[in-house]
């Protein structure tokens, strides 16, 4: 296709336990609740429970469908941590309004781990920035859906769970989903595929599953 | 030079505590001179009788106003003849050459709050990040370290503008910072920068980290000036010559002296411009820079030539 290499595309990779970090932050949905597990199970020797916080995202229908995995199994396991603060969501804008709230009392020696899929890592990310946490401070392993949150680049809408090559903006463009990711609007960049000759486009093919 | 150089005149000199004196530089050529952020520094090149001396400063007046750069200079007990010839030698209307502003130590553009902690002369890049902080949104707070009351330059200044901002603690009252109290509560996305001795940036380090800050939130700067040491020589592979260090200059000097240009920025053993490759080396080398890992260190292929010396019978460099 149009465009292979790009730098800003988001590279993730497993989550492991930060020890240099004072506070814990974990944010997982669907199926990121077991990296979040793993990462609790590594914690627990010697982080102070108080010192852990969790929000997790289960039965989300609309915005986030894990694909991957079994999700009721990680919520029944979720469910039986009951050492940390743990809080569940079913729906992505309360869990990070929470989050939100979350990070503007939390103090410098956080570190923030985010599992689950794509978009849902994104976002989060999204809100760490303005809280402006660093690479050194987040740790983030995709799971589940790669459907993408892409952008408009005429009329800047954001159409989200894009799982093909080729997509209809609400601004009825056919926009061509490129790999070059903003961090500040949390969404891969769609252009306008057929601008040169109108009408001519690629085969839709379903690519981000 | 690996810099095109100003000339500078030096239109004031303040004495402003017993050991700082505080001058100010205009373009010879009249107008601007070139713009710098807040916690830039520059070199200074000095002329003296037996040689050249080139000691980088931080800027410490304001980034708005360019008609003029302000530094200040501690007398250094040891002076190599830097120090010594900013505050015996030099006089209103001499001229001195410069290299362009160049920031090692900025502020951090997303910062959502910054802690400045100065020790002794230490303050200087801090007063030209403040009136770039002033006009900002960004909370801020400074801690300045000092001996004694006399010892605290440009509190007067200090004073009246950023009056409330200010924390000071001086030694001679017993009045000490307190970094566990200071880091151990900040609000996530807080900065803290540290300028001042060796002990006071090892503090700030140290305690920043056992707090869990990561290195992204935590700035420091000292510019080491180059130690003095036993005299050594070296070869310089590509040039194909030796070169002899004498004690009281610094390994950079001499090279420059020999005709050697090496890329340089600050002097002190900070920026890792004058990184240069050891290719033999029989004897041991003394890293005094702080910009080498320990790793690097002991594989002995590198060396920081403006601050670090060798002890051996036999050194190669690639110059």
């Amino acid at each position: 296709m149009l465009i292979t290499g790009i730098k800003s595309k988001p590279i993730y990779t497993p989550l492991s336990f930060d020890a240099s970090g004072r506070y814990h932050i974990l944010l997982g949905a669907g199926v990121g609740a077991n990296p979040l597990l793993r990462v609790l199970a590594e914690m627990k020797k010697t982080v102070p429970q108080s010192m852990i916080h969790a929000r997790v995202l289960f039965k989300n229908a609309s915005a986030i469908e894990a694909t991957a995995g079994n999700v009721s199994e990680s919520e029944l396991a979720f469910r039986a941590v009951e050492t940390v603060e743990l809080r569940v969501f079913n729906n992505v804008a309360s869990l990070l309004a929470d989050f939100h709230i979350l990070a503007t009392g939390s103090l410098m020696g956080t570190r923030l781990y985010v599992a689950g899929p794509e978009s849902f890592i994104g976002l989060a990310m999204q809100i760490a920035l303005q809280f402006n946490l660093n690479q050194d401070e987040i740790r983030a392993e995709e799971c589940g859906s790669l459907a993408r949150r892409v952008f408009c680049i005429h009329c800047r809408a954001i159409t989200d769970e894009v799982v093909t090559n080729i997509v209809k903006c609400a601004c009825q463009r056919w926009l061509l989903v490129r790999d070059h990711y903003s961090r500040r609007l949390a969404a891969y960049m769609g252009v306008m595929a057929d601008a040169e000759a109108p009408g001519e486009l690629p085969e839709m093919r379903e690519v981000f599953r | 030079m690996s810099a095109q150089t100003i000339t500078v005149e030096i239109t004031s000199i303040a004495q402003v505590t017993p050991l700082i004196k505080h001058f100010r530089l205009k373009a010879t050529t009249g107008g601007y001179l070139p713009a710098f952020s807040g916690g830039s520094h520059i070199i200074v090149v000095m002329r003296g009788q037996k040689r050249i001396h080139r000691n980088p400063y931080s800027l410490l007046s304001s980034p708005n106003r360019l008609e003029h750069y302000e530094i200040a200079v501690r007398r250094m007990d040891e002076s190599r003849g830097g120090s010594h010839f900013l505050h015996d030698v030099v006089k209103i209307g001499d001229q001195l050459e410069i290299a362009h502003p160049v920031n090692l130590f900025g502020l951090e553009k997303q910062a959502r709050k910054h802690i400045l902690i100065a020790g002794g002369i230490g303050i200087t890049p801090f007063l030209a990040q403040l009136e770039d902080l002033r006009c900002g949104e960004v909370p801020y707070e400074l801690h300045y370290s000092v001996r004694s009351h006399e010892h605290a330059a440009f509190l007067q200044h200090l004073g009246t503008r950023e009056a409330t901002r200010v924390s000071m603690y001086y030694d001679n009252e017993g009045a000490t910072l307190n970094f566990e109290e200071l880091l151990a509560k900040q609000p996530l996305g807080t900065h803290v920068y540290v300028c001042g001795p060796a002990g006071m940036i090892t503090r700030v380090i140290d305690t920043a980290r056992s707090y869990g800050w990561p290195n992204s939130h935590v700035h420091w700067e000292q510019f080491n000036a180059p130690p003095v040491g036993d005299a050594f020589d070296v070869f310089l592979a590509r040039s194909k010559i030796s070169v002899h260090v004498v004690p009281d200059q610094s390994l950079l000097e001499c090279i420059e002296a020999a005709g050697v240009e090496v890329p340089y920025l600050c002097r002190g053993g900070v920026c890792g411009f004058c990184h240069t490759r050891v290719l033999e080396l029989d004897g041991e080398l003394l890293h005094h820079d702080h910009y080498l890992s320990a790793n690097e260190r002991t594989t002995g292929k590198s060396i920081m030539p403006c601050v670090s010396r060798a002890k051996a019978k036999r050194l190669v460099l690639d110059l």
